[in-house]
This record gives structure tokens, sequence and C-alpha cells, in this order.
């Protein structure tokens, strides 16, 4: 019948299997009810075998497996029940459906026939409808147990492949129940802690690692578990002994709730190695901070070395000016031309001398840390300061003053004065023959604030612009009574404010003295100041 | 000077002689009386500071002090000074011939010291102004004395 052939079609593509052709085999020792049987079950298209004797038919039974087996009774030699029974007697066929078809309806035909294993009898003439119908439902189960045996041979390639990932893991590997049953360890497992595994089975996992939980459970449309993160715990050997043990839980679902499986992998080296690691780490910063302490003391005892050479320097030599003086007034009628001029040399030389030792001093106070105090400074007022100590400079040389309105910041007032003092000295100091003109302004820039120092003086080449910044380097001569540090206190002090100085020039028309002072918070400062050594 | 005739004492803690000097002609070219205690170093004032009051120790009408002394510094003076009660009401002044440390300054004004005096390079500036400011001194303690 098409209809249940196609039927059964359908069936096996809904259980997945491919429809593949059985093997039907045909007994019959008239040719005609072969070719009768063949013409009847062609509709089912599946592969059917003749055999013209009982013994055909054994010999294909031992090369073939038939979903069923159709089987005339009436045979010449060996007939359907001997048959019958020698394809029993056989292993592979043991379980093979046989049909008997027979024209006679005897009770003792039925029972010799049931008694050898047969399933059904057909009576002939043969209704073509029933017969289909009968072997189809052999087909079927022939599908089905095909479909059964490959399923199991599946889990089993599944079950191996398990086995062969837990095995070859190279972490002790255990699943347990949520609440920490063991259900399976793999191999590392005996060579990690000791025991054997079999001892392991039913025991609890917190026997090796005290501290094991079970990974949280989140409960949503579908319970859920998390993983959770590697975490490292003390694990016990079978001999007692701990070690460190880097775990990772990972739960899975089963039909009956939940399994966790626990990764464990000995993490002793990796602890020597941190430790190992933090010690060379603790004895660097032990070095680093007794080279600090070395530094910071030479540093120290090189500033007070400094301060008390440019102290020392001042007295002596503002004792030789000022009786050089005291000379020169009390004799001055005595000497002759020369004398004059000696004592003129003397009295100048000192005179630059004790300048010279002051602006060391002056240097020093700039570029000390942690002496003086940030506070909020007022440039405006600042200025005001500077101009005032420079009235004499300015009147003399009739220098042009131009102030913008400054900011109120915070910085260190002593600094923000040398800064205006030595900016604004300079440019009346080394001016062209025109009239000294001076700006000063600010701007907030990127990294805080920007002030510049703009005068119409005498101007520096590129090439000095570097040069001009280091302690006592001078482009001009003695007679210009510079002392060559004044833009050395500058770079010192805006250093100390944490900006830096730079200058724009052209020669013959003067120049432009920029430099950045950071804003800052209280905050800032006080952690900045913190952070100072000593 | 208003009050010419008084003799005033001055101590002075000083190592530079030649500071002794040029603070004895400041004084003179301001036609002050004075009488002069020069120590030159900061264990000799200290010993003479605590000794004030004492017989033939009279408190002095001016304490003039260097910062910069061989033997110990300018402030151990000032301490010495102000543990003893007779030179309480003294007028003390730091004569220095550069800007102290920040941290100096603040520990010489606890300790005392009202004034600060620059001792300027130029000889005519000290002989002036320094003597001014002596006079200046010297005539403000005779009116909180008296």
């Amino acid at each position: 019948m098409k209809t249940a052939a196609s039927a059964s079609l359908n069936n096996s593509h809904a259980t997945g299997l491919r429809p593949e052709k059985v093997k039907i085999l045909a007994v019959d020792d008239d040719r005609d009810n072969l070719l009768a049987l063949q013409a009847i079950l062609e509709p089912l298209q599946q592969d059917l075998m003749l055999a013209e004797s009982g013994t055909d038919a054994l010999r294909l039974c031992l090369d073939h497996d038939f979903a069923a087996i159709l089987l005339d009774v009436r045979m010449p030699e060996l007939d359907g029940f001997e048959t019958a029974e020698l394809i029993r007697s056989r292993k592979r066929s043991l379980h093979t459906p046989i049909l008997f078809l027979t024209a006679y309806r005897s009770d003792e035909q039925l029972f010799r026939g049931y008694d050898l294993g047969a399933v059904d009898f057909l009576f002939k003439p043969i209704v073509p409808e029933v017969l289909q119908s009968k072997v189809n439902v052999f087909v079927q189960l022939s599908w089905s147990e095909l479909l059964v045996r490959r399923q199991a041979e599946e889990l089993a390639r599944t079950e191996r492949t398990f086995r062969a990932v837990l095995e070859g893991a190279p972490d002790a590997m255990v699943i347990t129940s949520t609440s920490g049953d063991i259900q399976l360890a793999n191999s590392r497992t005996d060579t990690m802690f000791g025991h054997s595994r079999e001892a392991l089975l039913g025991t609890n996992i917190r026997n090796l690692i005290p501290e094991w939980t079970c990974p949280e459970l989140i409960s949503g449309g579908i319970a859920m578990l998390r993983g959770a993160p590697e975490t490292r715990l003390p694990a016990t050997r079978k001999d007692g002994s701990p070690f460190p043990a880097e775990i990772t839980c990972s739960p899975f679902g089963v039909a009956e709730g939940f399994l966790v499986t626990t990764a464990i992998r000995d993490a002793t080296t990796q602890v020597e190695a941190e430790e190992r690691i933090t010690r060379i780490n603790q004895e660097l910063e032990k070095r680093v901070a007794e080279r600090t302490i070395e530094l910071t003391r030479s540093n120290e005892a090189l500033r007070q070395f400094a301060w008390a050479a440019s102290h020392d320097l001042q007295e002596p030599i503002r004792t030789v000016l000022s009786y050089s003086q005291w000379l020169s007034q009390s004799v001055t009628d005595e000497l002759d031309e020369k004398q004059t001029i000696m004592l003129r040399f003397i009295e100048q030389h000192a005179s630059r001398m004790h300048q010279l030792a002051g602006g060391l001093q002056q240097y020093i106070v700039a570029s000390e840390a942690g002496q003086q105090a940030w506070t909020t400074v007022d440039c405006n007022v600042a200025l005001k300061t500077v101009l005032s100590t420079l009235q004499e400079n300015i009147k003399e040389s009739g220098a042009v003053i131009e102030c913008d309105h400054l900011p109120v910041i915070l910085s260190i007032e002593v600094l923000m004065v040398q800064l205006f003092k030595n900016l604004i000295s300079n440019g009346i100091k080394y001016r062209s023959s025109e009239t000294p003109r001076i700006h000063i302004s600010s701007s907030r820039g990127e990294d805080g604030w920007v002030f510049s120092v703009r005068d119409n003086g005498l101007g520096i080449e590129p090439k000095y612009f570097e040069y001009i910044f280091g302690v006592f380097k001078r482009l001009h001569a003695v007679d210009h009574s510079g002392t060559g540090i004044g833009l050395a206190i500058c770079k010192a002090a805006v250093e100390r404010l944490g900006g830096r100085i730079w200058l724009e020039s052209t020669p013959g028309s003067g120049s432009v003295f920029y430099f950045c002072h950071p804003e800052l918070t209280h905050g800032e400062i006080e952690s900045s100041v913190s952070n100072l050594p000593g | 000077m208003a009050k010419s005739s008084q003799v005033f004492r001055i101590f002075l803690a000083e190592d530079n002689a030649a500071d002794v000097v040029l603070v004895r002609e400041a004084l003179d070219r301001h036609s002050i009386s004075y009488e002069l205690m020069a120590y030159p170093n900061a264990q000799a004032a200290i010993l003479a500071a605590e000794r004030c009051g004492s017989d033939g120790y009279p408190a002095p009408n001016l304490m003039l002090v260097d910062l910069n002394l061989p033997w110990g510094h300018g402030c151990n003076v000032l301490e010495a000074a102000s543990k003893n009660p007779v030179l309480n009401s003294v007028r003390k002044a730091i004569l220095s011939s550069f800007v102290g440390s920040p941290s100096d300054v603040e520990t010489a004004r606890r300790l005392g010291a009202t004034s600060f005096i620059m001792k300027p390079a130029n000889l005519e500036e000290f002989l002036d102004d320094v003597g001014r400011q002596l006079a200046h001194l010297l005539e403000s303690s005779e009116a909180a004395s008296s």
C-alpha cells in the first residue's frame, strides 16, 4: 500500500533517521509465487530477496540481516518449519521475525509454527493489502531498532569523548552534586590528592578542599547556575599535607537537577613564584627607599653647603666693600690718580662679588623644596611689591610698565615676586636706545596660567635661548651690572612651581618671556607636599 | 636724640669685629652715648644673657643679635634671653647681613625679636640707616621703660 509506505517514510524522517532500505526475504519453491510476492511488496520500496528453497534461505541468512522473512510452509527437502528451526538456531537470526505462508488452516500447524517462534501466519490466497500492511510493520520495527542502536552508539561515543577530555585535562576534575558529594573524578585527582579514585566516590569534596562552596544558583525562567570565577583555596592531600589550589567551579544542569564540575590546579609553584616576586619587590622597595634617604641626605647637605657658602661669602665681601668705601672717603685728598683707580676697582669688584653671593642665595631660596608655603597669591599685589622695589630703576631709566589684570592663584608668593622682579629688571637692564617699555600679561592655557613679560630691549639670538637660563651665564660685559643668575633664579622658581619658562625674541626688537604656572587645588598641593622626601 | 645725656647700654652679639666698629661708627654719627658690650660668639652671648641682672651685669637697653654666630646661632642667644625675666622688657633686634630663611625669622620673632635690621653693603647706608634705626629703637625703649 502506497499510503502506508509513504507514511512510514515520513515517520522515519521525523525521527531523524535516514530512510534506508531494509531487507526482506521471501522463500517459496514455486517461482510464480515468488514473483507474485515481489509484485505485492513492490510498493513498499524495500530490498526484497528471493529464495527458492530452505537451503538457499539459510545461505542468505548467513550474509544478511532481514527485517522479516516470509516463509512458505510446504517445500520439498527442507520444509518451512524445518527451515525456521534452523534460522532460529543461529544467533544472528535468532530474533528475525518469521511470517509463515500456508494454504492449510490447521491448528497443529499453527502450534508448531508459533512454537518455532513465528510471529504470524498468512493464508493463501494472499490478500495483497494484508501482506503489505504486516510486512510494513516489520519494516518500521527494523527502523526503530536501527535508530535505538545508533543512538546507543552515539551515546557511547559521547561518553568516550567525555572520558577522554576528563582524563586528558591537566587539572584534577571532580564532578559533584551541589552539596559536594563526589560522583566522578579523573585520574589527575588520584595523583594530586593521593586518594584512589574509587575511594573518593561518594565522599564529600570538602575532604579535599575544606572551604569548597557550591557556586551561586540563580533561578530564572529556566533554572541556571552561574560559573564561579577562579579562586584560590587551601587543599589537603590524603597524608594531611596542605597545598594551595586554584579552583574553578562550573555547574551544569541534568535531569535530576544540577551537578558541579570543579577543576582543581595545584598552585604551589605559582604561589612560590608570587612570594618570590613579592620578596624581590620588597627588597627593591627597601633599596630604593634607602637610596632615596641617602640622596635626600646628600641633597640636604649640598643645599646647606650652598646656603652657608653664599652667606659666608657675602659677609666678608660686604666688609671689604664697606671698608674700601670708608678708606676712599677718609683718604680721598691724599691719593694720586692711580691709587684712586686701584681703590675703585676694589670697590667695584667687591660690590659685584656681593651681588653674586646674594643672587646665589636667592637661587637657593627659589629652588629649595618644601620651605615656602603655598598660599593664595594675588599676582597684582605681588607685581605691585616688585614695582615698588624697582622704583629707582624704573625712574632712572624712564621705563614704562604696563600691566594687564592678573589672576589670583595658588602659588608661593616669594617665588612669584622673584619671577616678576627678575624678568622686569632684565627688561630694564638690557634696554636698547629706546625708552624701555615692559608689558606684563597673563592668559589661561591648557595646563594652567601663562604669564608673559614683553620688553622692547636688545633681544636675544635664538642660539642663546637655553644658555641664558644657566647659573652665572651672561651675554653682556661685567659693566652691564647683571649677575648672570637672574634667569637661573626664574627657571628654578618656575620649576619649583611645577611650570616651565621659555622665550621668544628677535635681536634688536625685544623679547617676550613666558612662564606657565599650573592651576592647582589645595588638595593637589597637600598631596604633592606629602610626597616630598624627608 | 632728644635725651642725649643718657648713656645707653647696648648688648651686641656679633662675631665680625669690622661690623662692631661700623655699629660704633653709626651710633657716633647719630650722637648716641652708649656703652657697648660686644660678644664675639654665641656661647659668650648666651652666658652674658643668663647673667644679666646679677651683680656687675646690668641689664642692657637694647639687644642686637646677629643670626649667624660661631658656636651657636642667634636664636640660641634670644632663647637664653627669653628665659631671663630681667630681659623681658628689653627690646631685641636681629642685625644680619642677609635675609634669614623664613623659618629663622619666624623663630627669632617668637623668641622676642621685634625688629630686623639688614646690614647694607654700602658704607653710607650702613652708617645712616642702621644708625637711624638703632636711635629709633633706643628712643622707643627709653619711652617704654620710663
